[in-house]
């Protein structure tokens, strides 16, 4: 039987992985140059096998890249087998996560080159760390919603305290009492609303957009608040086009004016009337842009900054407010794919502005 | 022990009220639900008429604890001096308590809610 047979045959199946692998396969001397590159690596830097045979490899990689191949390159001369993670670009390509082995080949004893065979793991580390962000939300999400449980409940394990010390049917007793019931009813809302909240957020994938006439949607909302703005001789001046319709679900977005006209009712100014302002236009790129504009109290908003929209953040110290309807406003905003800003100013009004598909 | 308290949720001032008339300290006590105005007058008190004790709340909107302690820094020789100041906090983040310790103000940390316990510790620390 002919001994190079099966060599020939082994050498077949290998040069086929080589050829057809999507992982950048390379064989450098122990300089470091390219002696041998396979299709997915000359796709990659977009070359000839001839423009790439002979040129050393750190000519494709960019100068920062540069040191850990070359420290890796030394180890695999030095007869180890490395592994490594490294985001780079190779040749002209936009950077990618890359997983690198780096194999010695042996003959006689001794290393004469290193095999690199690099895996495209941008996509996997990607995943990895949306869910290093998503986790460290959750967590956040936790650890606010057990300090807004604990600071109810820690004042009804005080107050319990304290009336068991109060003489029963003083007024004491009664005041302390009613502290009591409130707090309670304080820890109910606070579970409530985690629950409104986890709700939205495992329904967020199944929030359907439909198209959706605007002003229906805020004359509805205007009709349900029509008592409370009776009552506070408040105004509203709408400027939208009757067949103006958003990409939108439609709970969301009556949840979102619900939300944002409440809360101008709510921050009226005691110097003025309450006036509101809800105008829509179409911007160039085919969005709605709808602006909703007050004239109450305001808010300092360099103090604010960016804490407007987050969970339990207060920003007035006289009114009541649980600081969780501007998180649900922008929560239902970027579920539906759009945008919310605001501005504000102390003493003069709020203008938040809505950004629709 | 005269006493100020800074603490925006009226339940939270309510309940130190009680607590300092029932162990017999009812005119000690000073009480802010505004942290601005506590701070105004902590800033403008000549050194005689400030406190021995302030029991600060860490979640307040517009001025957290924190900040109030940041704006206090530039008279911390004077007031260290004078006032034992303690945090009174419904968190029990590790966090609050690290960053309470690193506080060359603050004497120490109590968790909500105050009871007569935590009021004769702290009247044992200033005979001390």
């Amino acid at each position: 039987m002919d001994a190079g047979a099966p060599i020939a045959a082994s050498e077949v199946r290998f040069r086929s992985l080589f050829e057809n692998t999507p992982e950048l396969v390379l064989y450098q001397n122990p300089a470091g140059i390219i002696l041998d590159a396979n299709p997915a690596f000359l796709a990659v830097v977009e070359k000839s096998k001839e423009q790439v045979i002979g040129k050393p490899y750190s000519d494709f990689l960019p100068l920062r890249a540069q040191p850990i191949f070359t420290q890796k390159l030394r180890e695999a001369i030095a007869g180890k087998t490395v592994r490594f993670e490294v985001f780079a670009s190779q040749g002209q390509s936009a950077p990618r996560h890359w997983d690198v082995v780096k194999i010695p080949l042996r003959q006689e004893g001794e290393v004469v080159g290193v095999h690199m065979v690099a895996r495209d793991i941008t996509e996997k580390t990607q995943h990895q760390e949306e869910i290093f962000v998503q986790n460290q939300n959750l967590q956040q999400f936790a650890y606010i919603v057990s300090h807004n449980l604990r600071a109810p409940l820690a004042n009804a394990v005080g107050l319990v305290e304290l009336l068991s010390t109060e003489e029963q049917g003083s007024p004491f007793f009664e005041e302390t009492r009613q502290y009591l019931q409130q707090n309670l009813q304080q820890l109910d809302l606070v579970l409530r609303d985690m629950n409104t909240i986890l709700t939205i957020r495992d329904q967020q994938h199944l929030a359907v957009p439909e198209s959706v006439p605007l002003q229906e949607i805020i004359s509805q909302v205007l009709q349900d608040l029509a008592d409370v703005l009776d009552q506070c001789g408040g105004t509203t001046q709408i400027e939208i086009d009757q067949h103006m319709r958003v990409q939108a679900n439609r709970a969301y977005l009556y949840s979102i004016f619900f939300n944002l006209l409440t809360n101008a009712i709510k921050y009226r100014s005691d110097q003025r009337p309450l006036h509101i302002a809800i105008a829509a236009i179409r911007d160039g790129g085919g969005r709605q842009v709808v602006t909703i504009t007050d004239n109450g109290v305001g808010f300092d908003q360099e103090q604010a900054g960016a804490d407007i929209f987050k969970l339990y953040k207060r920003f007035h110290t006289k009114l009541s407010g649980r600081g969780v309807g501007l998180y649900l406003v922008k929560t239902h905003v970027e579920n539906m794919g759009g945008q919310i800003e605001v501005h504000s100013q102390l003493g003069e009004g709020t203008r938040f502005t809505l950004t629709l598909r | 022990m005269q006493t100020i308290l800074i603490d925006d949720d009226p339940t939270g001032v309510f309940l130190v009220k009680r607590l300092f008339q029932r162990a017999g300290l009812p005119d000690c006590l000073t009480t802010f639900l505004l942290p601005a105005e506590a701070l105004a007058f902590l800033q403008q008190a000549p050194t005689e008429a400030l406190p021995e004790v302030i029991l600060l709340d860490l979640n307040m909107p517009l001025l957290s604890g924190w900040d109030v302690l940041e704006a206090l820094k530039p008279q911390q020789e004077e007031l260290k001096q004078r006032c034992s100041i303690y945090i009174l906090t419904s968190s029990l983040a590790p966090a609050d308590v690290a960053r309470a310790k690193d506080n060359p103000l603050v004497v120490a940390l109590l968790h909500k809610p105050l009871d007569y316990q935590k009021i004769q510790d702290i009247q044992a620390r200033l005979r001390q």
